[in-house]
């Protein structure tokens, strides 16, 4: 059964059939953190006790960033979601030494875990500061790893970790099918967002809600200065 | 003896010796790295299970195809091994208790499983905690759906299991072999494929 | 000895060389714990998961849960149910941790000595004889049950044993909702809370709700709310009158600050200008003037109220009109939060409910939909009145044995009443807790209660759907600790002493007989032609509800809105400068889920903080007062109690207001809660609402003093409020005038 690799064999060949992809709508976001907490739950994600927020040195994959405008009485609060923006043109790929981060035929930034040495290099060139390293090993109280998802792994220290859009549930989801119907299924935070701030879906797919949202008049990517290239679309905020 | 002689041909000799055995554990270490252990010590054995299930006399005698229990296999992750409820199927409504067996333990065995449903003096009614056999690391995520799809058989994995009195893993399963039969097949090699 | 290949790996990893061969293929020891799991159920597949339906009564949300070999693993949302429709707020994901929390009481404890001394461990038999010989030997009128809020089959069973036995049930919830509930009755004529018809609505004011976030229903508001703002139709506008920038204020079009307690007099004023305008069609004024003309409420002209609200006579008439407004139709009001909690509390929501009835929204789509009147029975929470003459009974020894299930009385009723001091009056103390909290710790006896996942129960959510709605609870996995229901050590109670009416032998029992009753309508979403289908059917489903069962009878208009008195305030005004306006916390509440580390650790919206308590203050404020950014201070209040806590500059605290969030500074309940932050409770007045008694906690005044300690705050920002860069802002504007940009 053992054969010689075909190291000749073009890799790249295979189309791109699917580009998952999601639209944070930011008019319809309250920073509620159900999304964090369902990304938390279904990802294995540590938790994240007092000295993670000390340090600066926190595990999210999703979060919910709140700035502030002005002071009382003329004041506002914004927020926004933040997570892994599967960018097609990823700053975080090419300065991975072992190639443990790169971007794969469903639009993915795909981050391997046993590949992952830990230089951190690509937190560091990450814009968004979607990754999170582990700096320690991540622990739970005994009886809480009865709740561990088997589907995703447990990252241990020293390795870097990101948002993946659920490929657990893509993978489950698309197995053994060619078309899988919009919506059918969705990553824990989308699936959790009581005001549907998230979409997500196959870009590929022109009559998909995401495709559709994602060329909203609304429509920008967050930092788009940099060239990026971003599979997650932000719908502007919609203020008097 | 000339002392200086006697260390001339001692020094070597321990050094030599400290060297095989270094180079021993070495290649014991990295075979097991590379492939399965090396077959001393009771690696090429298959773990004790808490009922002694033989897979020979269900598959051979009975002529059970490995879906009647593992039904989820060409459709899930996991082939799943059956509730117990399942196997009363046979042993219990199907009255084969195992007295009409050949093998003297037969009859115990079957009634373990009855009492893992309906309980007994010594335990509660349970599933009943099987060893497992074919273990991949938590960060391999192996989908079995895939594979039965594209026409692979059990046996190419997991040998002949049929022919198996105790089960045991044949082959060693690394990400090696994986990708050289993905390789082999066409199958994609994308590392998400089945690393998250 | 067969060595195995894992035992293999782990001594190969103990050896140092192959610590670093074998580190990408170790397996980490806990994935075995993992998938060996303690109990299974017999029906078990290995290596398959499941989803089962059922209802966390808590909030009313419906869920799905994976479990996987007997192990839950992921709270979801129900699709098919009315109210959450597959969406999950930050607080049920919690359920998982509460099951698998390290520190559950994990069998029944009793002291080693009547009442003294530290707990030992006993088996369920020694502990049912236990309550068994305690409640025969006591008096059945000196026996009180507290319990949080009950509805669905866990009321019935707690009213049937009361009854039966002559106990007397009394419910605990640290913020009651006591002040909506009557302006509810009062304004709507209705028993159950309103659903509020978001999604259709075109325009919304809110007093002092923070319904995007910790107000009754938040799941179900916010799932109205993203379809309020860019559903199908015109974007909807969100004006939030709050005393403190909440979530709902942040996302709001316009957030107005008022004078706190003042809500219902601006209220008044809107309604002046809008009936002086002349009433929509469709509206009626009778509830403020009761057809008496303007003239009735002629004290709240906006000239007359505006000093006191404190916004000009300008504003006033431009929110008034702009509620009015034709091409704002359907517009709908709301009230609640902290405007219920000053001594005026019902008033304030009497008016603001009121402004309803002016455009016609009530029972109409886009406005305040009724409910159905509840059914089956209720355990509502007493009052802090009638709490504090509970206390009086337990310290006067009237009350002999208090059966305590899950309210948390010595955190969650201001310190100054000394509940702790009365509780210690009672004889015996027997608490059902799943967890140490504080009034667990005081109890003699404990025999643990299971987790909402592990056990039967029935839920009629409030608010419902706008039609009858029934949820199933049904565990998802079994007991995963020495634990009993609650509702079953009821039954169990109640069959030992011959109890007569108890609705079943068990919980399970009490709910089936509930769906026989749903059954027996033939109508709803799950018909069958046998009951046990029909069983069947519902538990998969997660409940069973009938659009058909809407609210019956709609009053005729009374005159509720006629006069608001001024708020009183504990604390004179001089000596105590601030208003000191708590808040729950998004995921903890008022303390009731501090014990779940997930939730701990979530980031509060607006401060994002997360693990700990913290004072809000106003930049300019803090800043005459020297204080700087996680500076400790001192929170003193007129009943001479003090917290402290770092503070967080917020740039939208008003500058005579210091506002705190609940949920911290717990004794005990876990080592996740014990010894974090600081408990509100502590220092809260006891002060009352005066027309339903409730605890009037918005009406505190305090005064701030420095320290001279700092605490770093664990904030997701750091220790600088984060604001964006002018030349790279992540979050863009577009200006519903058309124009479009960046916001900095």
């Amino acid at each position: 059964m053992v054969t010689t690799p075909d190291l000749d064999r073009d890799l790249t060949k295979r189309p791109r059939e699917r580009s998952w992809g999601m639209v944070v709508d930011l008019d319809r976001c309250t920073g509620c953190q159900a999304c964090v907490i369902a990304c938390v739950a279904e990802n294995n994600i540590p938790i994240n006790d007092e000295s993670h927020y000390h340090e600066g040195r926190v595990m999210s994959w999703i979060r919910v960033e709140r700035y502030w405008e002005g002071e009382f009485p003329n004041v506002k609060a914004r927020f926004i979601p933040l997570m892994c923006q599967h960018c097609e043109n990823a700053p975080c790929e090419p300065v991975c030494p072992v190639y443990a981060t790169y971007h794969n035929n469903e639009g993915l930034n795909v981050q391997v875990y046993n590949r992952c040495v830990g230089t951190r290099y690509c937190a560091n060139n990450c814009p968004y500061h979607a990754r999170s390293f582990n700096y320690w090993e991540p622990v739970w109280p005994e009886d809480l790893r009865h709740q561990l998802n088997p589907d995703v792994t447990v990252r241990s220290r020293g390795v870097m970790e990101k948002c993946t859009m659920c490929v657990q549930r893509i993978r489950r989801a698309t197995r053994g099918r060619d078309d899988v119907p919009d919506g059918e299924f969705a990553p824990a935070c989308v699936q959790a967002c009581p005001t549907q701030t998230l979409t997500f879906g196959d870009l590929n797919d022109k009559s998909s809600r995401v495709y559709e949202l994602s060329h909203d008049e609304r429509n920008y990517t967050v930092l788009k200065s940099l060239g990026t290239a971003p599979n997650v679309t932000y719908l502007k905020k919609v203020e008097d | 003896m000339n002392p200086n002689l006697a260390i001339k041909i001692a020094v070597p000799l321990v050094g030599l010796s400290v060297a095989l055995v270094a180079l021993a554990v070495g290649w014991f270490f990295i075979s097991a790295w590379w492939s399965q252990p090396p077959a001393i010590l009771g690696f090429s054995e298959g773990p004790e299970q808490p009922v002694a299930f033989p897979h020979t006399v269900h598959v051979q005698q009975a002529g059970l195809d490995c879906q009647f229990c593992h039904r989820t296999v060409s459709t899930d992750e996991a082939a799943t091994i059956p509730a117990v409820e399942q196997c009363l199927f046979c042993h219990d409504f199907g009255k084969i208790d195992g007295t009409l067996s050949s093998e003297p333990h037969a009859a115990a065995e079957i009634q373990k499983v009855r009492d893992a449903f309906y309980g007994s003096e010594s335990r509660d009614a349970g599933a009943i905690d099987w060893a497992r056999v074919h273990r991949l690391p938590d960060h391999v995520q192996f989908v079995h759906q895939p594979h039965i799809a594209a026409g692979v058989s059990c046996s190419t994995c997991h040998g002949d299991v049929a022919s198996m009195e105790v089960v045991q893993q044949v082959r060693n399963l690394k990400m090696r072999d994986c990708v050289d039969c993905h390789r082999e097949l066409n199958a994609p090699t994308d590392c998400v494929t089945c690393h998250y | 000895m067969a060595l195995t290949r894992r035992q293999f790996l782990k001594w190969a990893g103990a050896t140092g060389v192959g610590a670093v061969v074998f580190n990408g293929c170790s397996v980490p020891d806990e994935e075995i714990r993992v998938q060996s799991p303690l109990e299974l159920p017999e029906d078990l597949v290995t290596g398959r998961d499941n989803y089962y339906a059922t209802v966390s009564p808590a909030d009313g949300e419906g869920l799905l849960v994976r479990v996987m070999e007997g192990r839950a693993k992921k709270v979801e949302g129900n699709p098919d149910y009315p109210i959450n429709g597959g969406k999950h707020g930050v607080r049920t994901e919690g359920l998982l941790q509460a099951l698998y929390h390290p520190d559950r009481i994990a069998q029944p404890l009793t002291r080693i000595a009547p009442k003294v001394g530290p707990f030992r461990r006993m088996g369920w038999p020694e502990g049912l004889e236990t309550l068994k010989a305690t409640l025969e030997a006591a008096e059945p009128g000196s026996v009180l049950i507290v319990t949080p809020p009950l509805r669905g089959a866990l009321a019935g069973v707690v009213r049937s044993f009361a009854n039966a036995y002559g106990a007397r049930a009394a419910g605990f919830e640290p913020i009651g909702q006591a002040p909506l509930r009557r302006a509810v009755a009062d304004v709507f004529g209705q028993q159950a809370l309103p659903d509020f018809d978001i999604s259709r609505a075109n325009y919304i004011i809110s007093f002092g709700a923070d319904f995007l976030g910790t107000w009754v229903a938040p799941t179900r508001f916010m799932r109205g709310y993203g379809e309020f703002r860019q559903g199908h139709r015109a974007r909807g506008r969100l004006v939030q009158v709050e005393t403190r920038m909440s979530p709902t204020a942040a996302v709001a079009d316009e957030w107005v600050y008022v004078n706190p307690g003042t809500e219902g007099r601006l209220a008044m004023a809107m309604a002046y200008v809008i009936i002086e305008d002349g009433v929509p069609p469709g509206g009626t004024d009778r509830a403020y003037t009761g057809g008496g003309g303007l003239g009735q409420i002629a004290d709240y002209r906006p000239g007359a109220v505006a000093g006191a609200v404190g916004l000009p006579v300008e504003r006033i008439v431009e929110l008034a009109r702009a509620f009015a407004d034709s091409s704002h139709s359907p517009a709908l009001a709301i009230g609640g939060g902290s405007a219920g909690a000053y001594s005026n509390g019902a008033a304030n929501l009497r008016a603001v409910y009121a402004l309803n009835h002016l455009v016609g929204a009530a029972n109409r789509p886009g406005g305040v939909i009724y409910n159905p009147a509840p059914e089956g029975d209720r355990v509502d929470s007493l009052s802090l009145r009638e709490w504090k003459d509970e206390l009086e009974r337990m310290r006067s020894g009237e009350v002999k044995v208090a059966l305590i299930k899950d309210a948390n009385l010595l955190y969650g009723l201001p310190a100054e009443l000394d509940a702790a001091g009365a509780l210690g009056n009672v004889e015996t103390v027997v608490s059902f807790s799943a967890f140490l909290d504080e009034t667990a710790a005081a109890a003699a006896v404990i025999l643990p209660g299971h987790t909402p996942l592990e056990e039967w129960g029935s839920d009629a959510p409030e608010p419902g759907p706008g039609y009858r709605t029934a949820g199933y609870q049904q565990p998802v996995v079994r007991r995963f600790r020495d634990t009993m229901a609650f509702g079953d050590v009821l039954l169990q109670m109640g069959a030992q002493l011959g109890l007569e009416g108890m609705p079943g032998a068990t919980m399970r029992e009490a709910v089936r007989a509930e769906a026989r009753a749903a059954h027996k309508t033939g109508r709803g979403s799950v018909r069958a032609p046998t009951f046990e289908e029909f069983w069947k059917r519902a538990l998969e489903r997660g409940g069973w509800w009938d659009a058909s069962a809407v609210a019956r009878s709609t009053s005729p208009v009374r005159q509720v809105a006629k006069s608001v008195a001024a708020p009183a305030f504990f604390g004179d005004a001089r000596r105590y400068p601030f208003h000191l306006v708590p808040f729950e916390a998004n995921a903890l509440g008022a303390g009731q889920l501090s014990h779940v580390p997930w939730l701990q650790s979530m980031p509060d919206p607006m401060t994002t903080v997360a693990w700990s308590s913290w004072v809000e203050l106003n930049p300019q404020t803090a800043k005459r007062m020297d204080i700087a950014q996680q500076d400790v201070v001192l929170v003193e209040a007129s009943n001479g109690r003090f917290i402290r806590a770092p503070v967080y500059l917020n740039p939208a605290t008003p500058p005579d207001v210091a506002a705190v969030p609940f949920g911290q500074g717990h004794a005990q309940f876990t080592s996740f809660a014990a010894g974090r932050g600081a408990n509100l409770f502590d220092i809260l007045s006891s002060g009352e609402e005066r027309d339903t008694g409730a605890l009037a906690w918005a009406g505190t005044r305090v005064r701030i003093t420095k320290t001279n300690r700092r605490a770093k705050l664990p904030s997701l920002e750091g220790p600088d409020p984060a604001v964006q860069l002018a030349d790279q802002p992540i979050i863009y504007i577009q200006r519903s005038n058309g124009g479009s940009g960046a916001a900095h």
